[in-house]
């Protein structure tokens, strides 16, 4: 009785503890982890991740998956950039549509979530495997993003825009304000609404949840949009930081948002898995990605690492399965 | 009915608000005039040129002085020649001096100081901020966007490159006496003096 609670608490907490283990081992090897400046570097960087794994647990709460958030990112980006510096120019009628900082963000924000909402209609509506739709969005969004920007980056955005990825707010890094903002809300949404609970419900038993009067569609294909919409909050991010949006932004940035997800506990079958463990999964990442840059580790070395953790979390999460 | 009314009317004027916040409109042609009277680098990298950069040059210190401090000061020789428009560790200084060429090839001349300090003088690959940023005559706060300070220096390696570097590229062999006058990036941390390539925007081969 004791052994299986004891078992039970360390699945629980498997991912923190595995957060701690890695600090620890991390802080032993080099005198520059525990360092105030390195904590914000690791904070700032994983905040684009989160927001992008926040999303992904969404989909694959439902038992779904979403291949082309790195390329929505990089829609999402360049429209923003795009609206802000270009505007939108309508020759036949003289007109200049000019753009704010708010409206330059929400329209990176209404594309990205009209792509998730995309994703979602095509895989209710046709039955494409969300593999497979999402797979085809990945090429989309980043076909249309070279199209947008002809290939080339659209830099020099202005102060307020750098400020997004680069400013401070009140002693913090105003990524990790975003990130913590949308951390929140989706604890919120999974749970203390009934969106959060038809969510689970879908993932855990979707034929169940059809005969119980849940509308399987309407779900997922919100659950795509807020991925979208996230993922293009990530996109708006990363083009504040680097003060210019790059057409091959976001590039296999999905991988590490479904290995945060796997690594947080969330099962790829659905219905199981935490806003909260998704966000341990991107820190252990992020944590481990600067770990390895401090201890000089190849950038080859550094993938090998970075898939041997996901396999071993995803070996881990299987056994828990087994066990439960 | 009535709540549901209120909730519209107040939908209705949020959207408005932020639509209000979002967007503005312009004559098309407004905005195409604007856009024509913008900055233009390559005038102000011209006048930056004559008025500035060569005059700057003239008053650069002797290679051999410089390369000396550097080897024996290093902190003195950055603190009292060294500029740079941001606070990273790469650091450019101007410089001038004669040598005598001990080789060339496609992309350097390679010359030898009074003083046997060994030097490289650029003469294919002339990009960067050296020509820009050493002689920190210019201002990062008088410029609005940083690519107008990019283009700057883009235009200012472009007239070397067309303008300074021809007439020498063509002619110069070992054994020739030359002067030049330029600017060269060192890196605060890691100084590598052997690693020096002058960018010149005066170079002659001595008669």
């Amino acid at each position: 009785m004791i052994l299986s609670q004891y078992r039970s608490h360390l699945v629980k907490f498997q991912s923190l503890i595995a957060l701690v283990l890695l600090c620890i081992g991390i802080g032993l090897l080099s005198d520059k982890f525990f360092t105030v400046d390195n904590g914000w570097n690791v904070m700032r960087q994983i905040s684009v991740n989160i927001c992008i794994s926040v999303g992904m647990t969404l989909v694959v709460l439902t038992g779904g998956i979403d291949l082309s958030v790195g390329s929505v990112l990089a829609i999402g980006g360049a429209i923003a950039a795009g609206l802000l510096k270009f505007g939108i120019e309508i020759p036949s009628g003289n007109l200049y549509i000019g753009f704010t900082l708010l409206g330059s963000i929400l329209g990176g924000l209404v594309i990205g979530s009209l792509l998730g909402l995309f994703n979602g209609w095509a895989i209710t509506k046709f039955k494409v495997p969300p593999f497979v739709a999402t797979l085809a969005m990945l090429t989309i969004a980043r076909g249309f993003t070279m199209l947008y920007t002809k290939g080339f980056p659209v830099s020099n955005l202005g102060d307020s825009f750098a400020y997004i990825g680069t400013g401070w707010f009140i002693g913090i890094p105003v990524p990790v304000w975003i990130s913590a903002i949308v951390i929140v809300v989706a604890i919120i949404i999974t749970q203390k609404t009934a969106l959060g609970r038809y969510i689970y419900a879908i993932g855990g038993n979707e034929h169940a949840s059809k005969l119980s009067g849940i509308n399987i569609s309407k779900v997922k294909i919100i659950v795509y949009g807020i991925a979208g919409m996230l993922a293009a909050v990530g996109g708006i991010i990363v083009t504040s930081r680097l003060d210019s949006a790059q057409p091959n932004a976001g590039m296999s940035y999905e991988l590490d948002a479904i290995a945060a997800v796997v690594i947080g506990g969330t099962s790829l079958s659905g219905g199981r898995g935490t806003i909260m463990g998704t966000v341990l999964g991107a820190l252990i990442i992020g944590v481990l990605n600067n770990g390895l840059v401090l201890l000089n580790v190849s950038p080859f070395w550094q993938q090998v690492v970075k898939g041997g953790v996901i396999l071993l979390a995803v070996i881990i999460d299987k056994a828990n399965s087994k066990n439960d | 009915m009535m709540k549901k009314a209120v909730k519209y009317i107040l939908a209705i004027i949020l959207v408005l608000f932020i639509a209000s916040n979002s967007i503005y409109f312009k004559k098309l042609s407004d905005v195409k005039a604007s856009a024509a009277k913008q900055f233009d680098a390559a005038k102000y990298a011209r006048n930056y040129l004559t008025t500035q950069l060569i005059p700057a040059a003239d008053k650069a210190p002797q290679a051999d002085e410089l390369l000396a401090l550097l080897k024996s000061s290093p902190d003195t020789a950055f603190k009292m020649y060294s500029h740079g428009l941001d606070i990273g560790n790469i650091r450019f200084f101007m410089v001038q001096g004669q040598g005598t060429v001990t080789a060339v090839d496609e992309n350097d001349i390679y010359i030898l100081t009074k003083d046997k300090q060994a030097l490289k003088i650029a003469i294919e690959y002339v990009f960067g901020n050296a020509l820009r940023d050493a002689p920190g005559l210019i201002n990062i706060n008088d410029f609005t966007n940083t690519m107008d300070l990019n283009n700057i220096a883009a235009e200012v390696d472009k007239i070397v490159r067309a303008e300074v570097l021809p007439p020498i590229k063509s002619k110069v062999k070992t054994g020739d006496k030359i002067t030049f006058a330029g600017a060269f990036e060192l890196n605060q941390e890691h100084i590598n003096l052997e690693k020096i390539e002058v960018i010149s925007v005066v170079l002659k081969i001595d008669k």
